[in-house]
């Protein structure tokens, strides 16, 4: 037991995080924390391992070695995880996609409160009515009914978003939420993300947005190659970085 | 027209024999189906295995072997439950692959999303997965059972009375030897005809609901 507040307002901590395919190292030692509240941008060149590395928080990637702890709960990769520490873990933790990945053969409401009623025991009544108030608090309120199908790219996130949400995690992860979305839809995904930020949702966004990285996060972690390149307050990183690949990515990214 | 109302008795003894060896291999097919995808890998060749006998032998030879074999033994068959089991165990192979390439089309991102809203692994089959699988089988599973429609008159062999066996009733009471089969032949194309519309409206019903 950790009691000291140090401990308690860190929400994510990576120690030494290691990921293999075969002979390809794609996550090579690479720790990193997180504080409550924080927001986080993962920014670098494609095959960098940002999403490996996001996707090693909520262990849709088991490590090979290394130390993953959210919200005070270990797990140690490299020792046969147990089911209980996973379910664990990732009651914490919600995700978004870049393919949103919605049920496509359920409603729209459906798809929010079938896993509040599977995860947390909630009756369908209970579901229901929280499934409502994100679906308000997305503008898609509307839609409940819809299949996801019926719905453009942008409410389909905006849905995935809902559904997260509404398992109460501490913590949300973003894979490229705007990756696979006309630039102006993503616009509308991005206007919730903001929110969520500014009402003090701890979050690790994985993005080519640098807009966003910019203006909203409160640190940007550069990734290149398997490794944190640097890391630090968006504007030092954006306007004087310390690595050369950085300021090759970032020329490539900003002055297109 | 006077032996229609004969091979006629037939029809309801080969819809029912049908439909509940589909039953049997709709149910039969999940577990073989998981076998296949399992981490375990001699539940994997279990599995296959299983399949792959199943599959292998002629379903003639699993009614003689279940109706003589199993069936005269300590446990007593009728010829129709010995029908049902040994078309049933044949369906439950063929269903397992269908379902097999049903869950290859499934999004990968399916099961991730379920793993990461934190949904047990129970859960996501029935409530993720499952369906979905179901509704992509749809078109390879109707094609199947009409097959099984007419492979049922098999059964007649083992005095199953479907509507080849009232037909060749028919034809031995009767000393003709043809028209009672092209009745039989009749019957069939009857029965198949509206299975196979019906499928392709259920089909395009669904895949209009749930269109990515």
């Amino acid at each position: 037991m950790h009691e000291d507040a140090e401990q308690d307002r860190t929400a994510i901590s990576l120690e030494s995080v290691v990921k293999r395919y075969g002979d390809h190292t794609v996550i090579n030692d690479v720790s990193l924390s997180v504080r409550e509240g924080e927001v986080i941008a993962i920014i670098g060149p494609s095959g960098a391992g940002k999403s490996t590395l996001l996707r090693c928080i909520n262990l849709l990637e088991v490590p090979d070695s290394g130390r993953v702890t959210v919200e005070g709960n270990h797990v140690d990769a490299g020792i046969q995880i147990s089911h209980k520490d996973l379910v664990r873990l990732r009651r914490n933790v919600g995700m978004v996609f870049q393919s949103f990945n919605l049920f496509p053969h359920m409603t729209v409401l459906r798809n929010i409160s079938l896993p509040q009623e599977r995860v947390l025991g909630r009756s369908r009544q209970e579901a229901d009515a929280r499934s409502m108030k994100l679906l308000e608090r997305v503008g898609l309120a509307d839609k409940a009914q819809q299949y996801p199908s019926r719905c453009s790219g942008g409410q389909q996130q905006r849905i995935a978003i809902a559904r997260a949400l509404a398992l109460d995690p501490h913590v949300m992860l973003f894979d490229e939420p705007t990756s696979a979305l006309d630039p102006e839809v993503g616009l509308e995904v991005l206007a919730v993300m903001r929110e969520l930020a500014a009402e003090g949702m701890t979050m690790v966004v994985v993005t080519h947005e640098m807009q966003f990285a910019k203006d909203v996060s409160d640190r940007v972690v550069v990734m290149a190659e398997g490794a944190i390149l640097e890391e630090g307050d968006p504007a030092d990183v954006f306007t004087a970085p310390t690595m050369d690949r950085t300021r090759q990515f970032l020329r490539a990214v900003l002055e297109r | 027209m006077e032996h229609l109302a004969v091979v006629a008795q037939g029809v309801s003894m080969t819809l029912l024999l049908t439909l509940s060896s589909l039953l049997f291999g709709a149910i039969g097919g999940v577990p073989l189906a998981l076998g296949r995808r399992s981490r375990i890998a001699l539940v994997r060749f279990i599995a296959r295995a299983l399949i792959e006998l199943l599959r292998g032998i002629p379903p003639l030879a699993w009614l003689f072997i279940i109706y003589f074999g199993v069936g005269t033994g300590v446990i007593e068959l009728s010829s129709f439950a010995a029908a049902v089991i040994g078309f049933g165990l044949v369906s439950s192979a063929y269903m397992a692959e269908i379902y097999r390439g049903g869950l290859t089309a499934i999004h990968e991102g399916q099961w991730e999303a379920s793993d990461a809203l934190g949904l047990s692994r129970a859960a996501t089959l029935i409530t993720v997965i499952g369906p979905q699988v179901l509704r992509v089988s749809i078109p390879a599973a109707a094609t199947f059972a009409i097959g099984l429609l007419k492979d049922s008159s098999v059964a007649s062999v083992i005095g199953v009375q479907d509507t080849i066996y009232w037909a060749s009733h028919e034809s031995t009471v009767s000393g003709d030897a043809i028209v009672p089969f092209l009745w039989a032949a009749g019957l069939y194309v009857a029965m198949t005809i509206p299975c196979a519309w019906a499928t392709r409206l259920l089909d395009a019903k669904l895949r209009k609901r749930v269109a990515r």
